[in-house]
């Protein structure tokens, strides 16, 4: 297994925002988690990538238990994850949104970047040529010299993909990466997400738009901080659990 | 994104904006007249009033260095007090040479500011301002409770004089010592490091997100900052031969942040200029000295209102206004025709 979460608790005071959850993901796979608000989605995202401290559990990743690890070693492992809110560098561009992310792979030394080496300054070209091709992947090239905080909401959404695809993400946690766009901007997204899992990321994806479902492998239902579902996506649609979880008890046929 | 926009940050066609000589001549006068002035004015008493420009040019460039992390420190004449006591405690009872005791004064600073910027990475804004604002005010107790190893109330005297008093030679050390400062802090701020900072400003949780160790790279802004600021105390200690802990209390930090935010805490030439301008300003008026206070807190107020980048934006401000009118004419002269 690639990511494996067991037991995993979270308390916020006298609220369970977690409770007891499992799940696993294989490699190369694209599972979605989806639910309500506030069912604890986002919650489980930050508690994958050491945002937030969890309560009980354990989290392991490509063997390595990774369930007490700051965010940055948590990035460094090889996830790279997106935002819901705010998910870029405001005022910077857009490629300097993209190579300022390039902090792990090439990695240039302090004093390498302050003398201004020929190392650094190879990996910065290389940077500034790979940020290139990541832009031109989520289709932004055109913009790259705009301020992210300047863009329309769906682009600035493409940007946080496009930033996390910096870190060179083994497993890529996507945050609502649909929400609020426009059907058109929703087509484009669905691809590229499609063309980064063949390119061999495996992703988790964390939606309230049910549309997501005809990307994934598989499903996991969240509600509550409980999982109440898990299958192939053509099975959680006619689950009952699932349909009261979004609609309320009276449309349970 | 819209047309406006992009109208304004590339002032097309206008006369002005074509003049690209302009600016550097602009400063290649400057850097004459600063480099020539002892020869040109024998007046010790201005060349005493441009050696302490200089010193706090390094100590507010130095407090923007960490800013741009997106902290702010209310401590930074502390630290520059940190810097100026070692250097004068290790000149007068361990007669420690100057050029052994500034360099050595500013890596200890450096370490201090790093060792206390350790906890203070995990504070944030307001908090981050009051815990080093206490830290600030209690670098001070020290030093008053230092009794005669520190001076105490009365201050330290008796620190070894640099370069034999002389104000000509010192004029030009402190001069060759700021630009030396600038260029290293200049390096720092538009190589890779300055902008993993600047990132870290505007999203700490999406820079960590990317794999930046944010707690570390603060606390790296916090020792180079610190790092400049022990080397202009230090110097300002053999300058003064004289310390009060009066000269780095917290009205010294809140002038050090006057001259980033009047200058403009957005670019590299901000505090340069906001420092030259409220150093110089009350020395040559100096009937104005009594209210500069005052003056600083209007001009603060003017700035904010006027010129929300500070003094830096100004010049550009004067060339938009200039090109508006130009546009303006030339607008009536063709609807007269």
């Amino acid at each position: 297994m690639f990511l494996e979460i067991k037991g995993l608790t979270k308390r916020f005071g006298g609220l369970t925002a977690v409770n007891q959850f499992d799940m696993h993901v294989n490699k190369g796979e694209i599972v979605g988690l989806i639910g309500p608000n506030g069912a604890g989605k986002t919650t489980l995202f930050n508690l994958i990538t050491g945002v937030i401290k969890l309560t009980k559990g354990q989290i392991i990743f490509d063997d390595k238990d990774i369930t007490r690890k700051k965010p940055h070693q948590v990035a460094q492992m090889g996830i790279g994850r997106t935002f819901q809110l705010n998910p870029l560098f405001a005022d910077f561009t857009v490629m300097q949104n993209v190579s300022a992310s390039f902090h792990l792979h090439p990695r240039s030394s302090l004093l390498g970047i302050y003398f201004n080496t020929r190392t650094y300054r190879k990996n910065e070209d290389y940077i500034l040529q790979q940020s290139l091709e990541i832009l031109k992947l989520v289709g932004l090239d055109k913009v790259k010299d705009e301020l992210a905080k300047n863009l329309p909401h769906g682009y600035q959404k493409m940007l946080g993909i496009a930033r996390a695809l910096a870190v060179k993400p083994k497993l890529l946690l996507l945050d609502e990466p649909i929400a609020g766009m426009n059907p058109d901007e929703i087509e484009f997204t669905m691809t590229g997400i499609g063309k980064t899992n063949k390119q061999g990321a495996t992703i988790v994806v964390v939606e309230h738009n049910m549309r997501i479902m005809d990307l994934c492998d598989r499903v996991v239902v969240i509600n509550f901080g409980q999982k109440i579902a898990e299958g192939l996506p053509k099975e959680v649609r006619g689950n009952k659990e699932v349909t009261r979880a979004y609609f309320g008890d009276e449309h349970v046929a | 994104m819209s047309d406006n926009q992009l109208s304004t940050s590339k002032p097309s066609n206008s006369a002005i904006g074509s003049r690209k000589w302009l600016k550097p001549s602009v400063l290649a006068v400057l850097v004459a007249f600063i480099a020539l002035l002892p020869a040109m004015h024998h007046s010790n008493y201005i060349m005493h009033i441009f050696i302490l420009t200089f010193i706090y040019i390094i100590a507010a460039v130095s407090l923007r260095t960490i800013t741009i992390s997106g902290q702010f420190p209310l401590a930074h004449a502390a630290f520059m007090g940190i810097g100026a006591y070692l250097a004068g405690m290790a000149s007068k009872w361990l007669g420690w040479s100057p050029w052994v005791t500034i360099p050595s004064a500013a890596i200890v600073t450096a370490g201090i500011g790093m060792l206390i910027g350790y906890p203070f990475a995990r504070l944030r804004a307001l908090y981050y301002a009051m815990g080093s604002l206490f830290f600030g005010i209690g670098v001070i107790y020290i030093v008053y409770a230092g009794g005669i190893w520190s001076g105490g109330y009365a201050g330290l005297t008796g620190i070894g004089p640099m370069l034999g008093f002389s104000r000509i030679a010192n004029y030009y050390f402190f001069l060759g010592l700021t630009v030396v400062s600038l260029l290293a802090l200049y390096r720092f701020e538009f190589s890779r490091i300055g902008t993993t900072l600047k990132a870290i400003a505007q999203s700490h949780l999406v820079a960590s997100s990317v794999g930046i160790n944010e707690a570390w790279y603060r606390i790296l802004a916090v020792g180079v900052g610190c790092f400049f600021a022990g080397l202009a105390g230090a110097g300002y200690a053999h300058y003064n031969t004289v310390l009060s802990p009066a000269s780095f209390n917290f009205m010294a930090t809140l002038w050090l942040v006057m001259y980033v935010l009047i200058g403009g805490i957005d670019s590299f030439a901000g505090p340069i200029i906001g420092t030259s301008i409220l150093v110089l300003l009350p020395e040559f008026a100096r009937d104005l000295k009594t209210y500069s206070p005052f003056l600083s807190a209007v001009l603060l107020l003017v700035v904010v209102y006027l010129m929300p980048q500070g003094l830096v934006g100004l010049p550009r401000i004067i060339r938009s206004w200039y090109s508006e009118r130009r546009k303006g004419k030339k607008i009536a002269h063709v609807s007269g025709n």
